[in-house]
């Protein structure tokens, strides 16, 4: 009766283990790719920034380049012998290639195999995380055969020696451990072969109970029975459990060299496959960047072993233990490395993927993520706030800010900041704190009245005097500005704008009519639906980072509106593309008007309020930007961009109290970082077609004018309008005053004896 | 039919990128931007007046306004876009702008996949894109609005497709000037 019933339980664990062993074994997480860096003569990166890059990425420095994976650097040069890699557009062969510099980054480009002449190549992109669900095992499969040899031959020498000829189980290490579990009077020991093993981390639970260890026996000698020694292998090598990050398990050896290693588990090095297998053991009690004296002591220990089975000869053996760990930085974080951007990359997938395909289906996720770029605001910003607050004697760590840096033509988002410390992955302040906008605004009030060039331009005056509307609710709005005084009924459209003036900003979009700074806005890309009121043309109008970014892209596009992506390519674990997200780009703004206000917007970065900036940048650096302060100083922003970076950052507090900063003291700062350490090119100033220049000399102070108006032609700056929209008899070398212009047309004689007087009488008393 | 007309375009633009050129002067580097003169936070009391350029030939094909890198980008998109495949010649020039953003050619080149993949709105925001990125090029605009007249006709904008022919042929004889 016994054994029918133990028959029948056998057939029963028989048909699980088989199923569970042919079916799909692991669900696979897709796997999330930065932007490859493209390697080309005339990159303007020196050698020491790339071979940086390579150490990141695994690369190994090797005199012999014999295997892909490594690099040899010397003074001027640089050889690299790259790795394969499947991209979204096609396998790229491993190559050897060499780099020649000159001071101002990769002077030549050559191929050192014979694999024929290349211009360009990519290095394999950097692995940024994995789609998985929010408790979830992680892994990257391998195949038995593609794994250096010293690992199965290691595995079996330290965890299971008689592997290759018991039969699932072994008695003589059952012995061994029963008579220890009796001496302790309790289960202490497990004589798992590598079969138990498997089988505990497949089919059962953790509970150390002698049923389950009867169980687990039982199906280890069925799994033995049915599969070959090598499948049963490989399946262990994926399985194995190796660390953990937050909520993330890393489960087998492929996941487990890029964890700790950052590079493909071939690439390996003796001493450190010699650690993967020391920690099989125990990952978290062995965990290297936790405990690494412990970790190296059992590494040794192994590598001993290793010696004496003999596949490590004497020499490399000494080698081995005289190297350190040489796991990779990782500072202890939650999940990812890049979680606000990971983020974006999954609500970007969202709709056209279900959540299973992600987290099940091993997908191959590029994005346009730059590491480099990345790392420059994660650090500009942390440590930004720490400054601001030391120098505002501001709470220490009460400060929160986020960013957003983005490629501008293409539309590529670079780098995304959700928080004060990037790496953990809370509140994406990024993407989900909407916060009124403030002065961000007036550059689309300004571009609206532009683009009508038959009654604006650069020059045409502005009033800036008290105002007070009666709104549709009966309250009266009385917009103040920032120095609570007022400017005359006079100031030039640039520079009330330049100096972010709110009453003369305000009665401009009164003019203009709220209704079209409205669609205006959703012309660049805003996809909300603002209240028709008009405090909206001072920003009265709540934006997350990321939504800001996407209009101000679309300026420093010169008016071309491109969806700013995350993504480029999707393909399946093999290769196969599934989806391209190609660049799309639509003409939102007529690109004169566009020309007018980035104009001045880069007066606003060299005179205006944005002015601090040139402490940080190089000043030759032509940028365009706008600070944003909302009331009582809750929010402080910066947009702003060169020709090839753009980028909005935004400070304040979670608790929405005064964060007791102007857009200039808090956000341009931290802004102002982050550029100078992305390598901006300055912006060019090509006018468009309908686009052409006077030169004037631009004189304006609130303050009245400064000094006498002598005329003359000196110190003029060419100033854009829209062609055929140059204002009657405005002529070269008129100034910015619209007034003075008409009085001296219309007294050119006597402005002339005046000024000569003038001369006399100063050569006189002077 | 359409896609013939499109291939058409295609395949000439392309003939222009292997007609090598070589007796013009290289292209223009960066033009030096016109920089305030440094220091004081109001108006400067003087700017420095631009410094007045020379006459220089603008760039006639990619091949003189594009590094070796792009150019190689620009041979595979070629080919691709012979055998038909579309999809990834337009992949292979994003990888070139991602090189050189504003490269006019490379959007030019981006404007004729466009329109030979039936996407005329696409093709001729690429080919206005090309031309705002162009500066004072006759040479790229004349193609370009050749391009945008050929995506309106096809869209069945025959009015639009005239005044855009219009425009080829007045930057057309623009550029004869040059060439005297």
């Amino acid at each position: 009766m016994a054994a029918a019933v133990l028959a029948g339980y056998m057939v029963y664990l028989d048909g699980a283990v088989r199923a569970q062993f042919e079916g799909t074994r692991w669900t696979l997480p897709a796997k999330v790719y930065a932007s490859p860096l493209e390697l080309y003569s005339g990159l303007d990166l020196s050698r020491s920034e790339i071979v940086s890059r390579l150490d990141r990425q695994g690369y190994r420095a090797s005199s012999s380049l014999s295997r892909s994976g490594t690099y040899r650097s010397s003074v001027s040069r640089l050889d690299i012998h790259t790795r394969a890699f499947h991209f979204w557009d096609g396998q790229q062969a491993s190559r050897e290639i060499r780099l020649n510099f000159d001071s101002t980054g990769v002077s030549s480009l050559s191929a050192l195999d014979k694999q024929g002449d290349l211009a360009l190549i990519r290095l394999d992109p950097l692995m940024i995380g994995s789609i998985y669900p929010k408790q979830g095992e992680d892994r990257i499969l391998v195949k038995l055969g593609d794994v250096p040899p010293m690992l199965p031959a290691g595995l079996i020498t330290v965890e299971d020696r008689d592997f290759m000829n018991h039969w699932g189980v072994s008695p003589k290490s059952i012995l061994r451990a029963a008579v220890a579990n009796l001496r302790a009077g309790g289960v202490v020991q497990g004589g798992s072969t590598i079969t138990q093993q498997l089988v505990k981390n497949f089919y059962l639970n953790n509970q150390q109970t002698l049923v389950r260890k009867a169980k687990e026996a039982l199906m280890a000698i069925l799994l033995d029975a049915h599969y070959s020694k090598p499948e049963i292998l490989e399946a262990y090598l994926n399985e194995v459990y190796l660390g953990q990050d937050g909520g993330r398990a890393i489960h087998g050896f492929g996941l487990a060299s890029y964890f700790y290693f950052q590079k493909p588990l071939e690439e390996l090095q003796p001493q450190e496959i010699a650690l993967l297998v020391a920690m099989v053991k125990g990952p978290s009690y062995y965990d290297p960047r936790r405990n690494p004296e412990r970790a190296l002591r059992r590494r040794n220990l192994v590598l001993d072993m290793f010696h004496s089975a003999g596949f490590l000869e004497e020499d490399s053996w000494r080698e081995a233990k005289k190297a350190d760990l040489g796991v990779t930085a990782r500072t202890v974080r939650s999940t990812s490395q890049y979680p606000a951007f990971i983020d974006l990359v999954r609500r970007q997938l969202l709709g056209q993927y279900k959540d299973a395909d992600l987290t099940e289906e091993g997908l191959r996720i590029f994005t346009t993520l730059d590491p480099e770029v990345q790392a420059a605001a994660e650090k500009r910003v942390s440590d930004g706030l720490d400054k601001v607050e030391a120098a505002r004697g501001i709470e220490r760590d009460s400060l929160q800010a986020s960013a957003v840096v983005t490629s501008v033509e293409g539309g590529r988002v670079l780098a995304l900041v959700g928080g004060r410390d990037a790496g953990f992955a809370g509140f994406n302040r990024a993407l989900d704190a909407r916060r009124p906008i403030g002065s961000l605004m007036k550059p689309v009030v300004y571009l609206t009245a532009l683009a009508e060039p038959s009654k604006y331009n650069l020059i045409t005056p502005l009033d800036d005097s008290a105002l007070s509307v009666k709104l549709a609710n009966g309250d009266t709005w009385r917009p103040q500005n920032y120095s609570k005084s007022t400017h005359g009924s006079e100031v030039p459209l640039h520079y009330a704008l330049t100096h972010s003036y709110n009453l003369s900003t305000a009665r401009l979009a009164l003019d203009v009519g709220i209704p079209d700074v409205i669609d205006t806005l959703k012309e660049l890309g805003y996809n909300g639906d603002p209240l028709s009121v008009p405090s909206l043309a001072l920003g009265a109008v709540d934006m997350a980072p990321m939504q800001v970014a996407q209009i101000y892209n679309t300026l420093a596009a010169g008016g071309y509106y491109t969806p700013l992506l995350a993504i480029r390519d999707v393909t399946t674990r093999e290769g196969e593309p599934l989806s391209r997200y190609p660049l799309k780009i639509r003409r939102a703004v007529d690109e004169s008007p566009v020309y007018l206000t980035n104009w001045i917007l880069q007066r606003v970065a060299r005179y205006g309020t944005g002015s601090t900036m040139y402490r940080t940048l190089d000043r030759s650096i032509n940028v365009a930007g706008k600070t944003g302060t909302t009331d009582d100083l809750r929010d402080s922003w910066f947009a702003g961009f060169a020709a090839n970076r753009l980028a909005v950052v935004w400070v304040g507090r979670d608790d929405n109290k005064p964060a007791q900063l102007t857009g200039a003291t808090g956000a341009l700062q931290l802004w102002a970082g982050i550029m100078a350490d992305i390598d901006p090119r300055g912006l060019m100033n090509v006018p468009p077609e309908d686009v052409v220049e006077v030169p004037l000399r631009l004189r304006f102070d609130p303050n009245g004018a400064s000094g006498n108006d002598y005329g003359g032609c000196s110190g003029t700056t060419p100033v854009p309008f829209v062609r055929g929209y140059v204002p009657d008899g405005l002529s070269d070398c008129d100034s910015d005053i619209m007034r003075e212009n008409r009085y001296r047309r219309e007294q050119p004689q006597q402005r002339q004896e005046e000024q000569e007087e003038g001369n006399w009488l100063q050569r006189l008393f002077g | 039919m359409q896609r013939i007309a499109a291939l058409v375009v295609l395949v000439a633009l392309a003939g222009c990128a292997t007609n090598q050129r070589t007796s013009f002067p290289p292209p223009q580097g960066p033009a030096s931007p016109t920089i305030p003169s440094p220091g004081r936070t109001p108006e400067p009391e003087r700017v420095p007046e631009r410094p007045s350029e020379p006459e220089v030939m603008p760039p006639r094909s990619a091949q003189e306004a594009s590094s070796p890198a792009v150019l190689s980008l620009l041979g595979r998109a070629d080919t691709l876009a012979r055998n038909g495949n579309m999809d990834m010649a337009a992949a292979t020039l994003e990888r070139a702008l991602d090189l050189e953003p504003r490269n006019a050619f490379v959007y030019q080149r981006l404007a004729s996949v466009k329109l030979a993949q039936g996407q005329g709105g696409q093709a001729e925001a690429m080919a206005r894109k090309s031309n705002s990125v162009a500066g004072d090029n006759p040479f790229v605009r004349a193609d370009n609005w050749r391009l945008i007249a050929e995506a309106r006709r096809v869209g069945g904008d025959r009015s639009g497709a005239d005044e855009a022919m219009q425009r080829a042929s007045s930057y057309r004889s623009a550029s004869q000037q040059l060439m005297r």
